[in-house]
């Protein structure tokens, strides 16, 4: 799975730390998701999606290998 | 996040208090051959012995030094506070981190305890099952601090 967090972070200007306080997780997390590390809980990416105002296949796709 | 089967995030320090403590007097004790500090007390032994190291009658009072035992109670109960203790912003990607590192010490325990048996034997192997008793919960440790602590960095060296 690959997402658009960073880009959408960008856009907001938002930083991961900021973004991690946001939806109450650690600066790992979100830094393990931009670089496709990790794939989020449901939970997780629909408060992302929140965040960014978004749906959350506009934030987050599937891949070829998924 | 809701995470079952762990401690508050306040008993780390009292975890790493109990372990260090009984790390340092278990690696003592096992360079003076256990005779060290002498705690004798009156046990209530589940299960009597009567060999070579001592004999006592099983459901009978008998007395006993209980310094290794302190140690390596110590030790477990340490080393469990330590392991279990939620780390100050657990979420689910640490929970995925602390459940690959627990998997991770599982395999290298018994890696280890497998080559023991393939390479060590008799009295040597005893102080092989000492070690043993511990080395899963040390592994973790090790390994689970050591992975928090990388991807802390990479996000220090952004």
């Amino acid at each position: 799975m690959n997402n658009t967090i960073k880009v959408e972070r960008a856009i907001h200007n938002i930083t991961q730390a900021k973004l991690a306080e946001m939806i109450g997780v650690s600066r790992q997390t979100i830094n393990a998701m931009e670089l496709n590390k990790y794939v989020p809980s449901t939970v997780l990416a629909l408060k992302i999606s929140k965040i960014f105002k978004k749906n959350v296949n506009e934030i987050f796709f599937l891949e070829k290998e998924d | 996040m809701k995470s079952r089967f762990l401690f508050s995030h306040k008993y780390k320090p009292l975890g790493w208090f109990l372990f260090l403590i009984g790390l340092l007097f278990g690696i003592f004790l096992m360079i003076n051959d256990f005779d060290y500090f002498n705690l004798e007390i009156k046990v209530f032994p589940l299960i009597g012995e009567s060999g070579v190291f001592s004999v006592n009658q099983s459901l009978e009072w008998s007395t006993n030094n209980i310094t290794d035992e302190l140690v390596a109670i110590f030790i477990i109960i340490g080393g469990l506070l330590v392991s279990f203790s939620k780390t100050k912003d657990e979420d689910e990607y640490i929970s995925k981190i602390r459940m690959e590192s627990l998997i991770w010490a599982t395999y290298a325990n018994y890696g280890v305890l497998i080559l023991a048996i393939l390479l060590v034997f008799d009295v040597s192997f005893f102080s092989v099952l000492i070690y043993n008793m511990f080395t899963v919960l040390l592994f973790f440790i090790v390994r689970f601090h050591y992975v928090l602590y990388k991807s802390k960095k990479v996000i220090e060296d952004e």
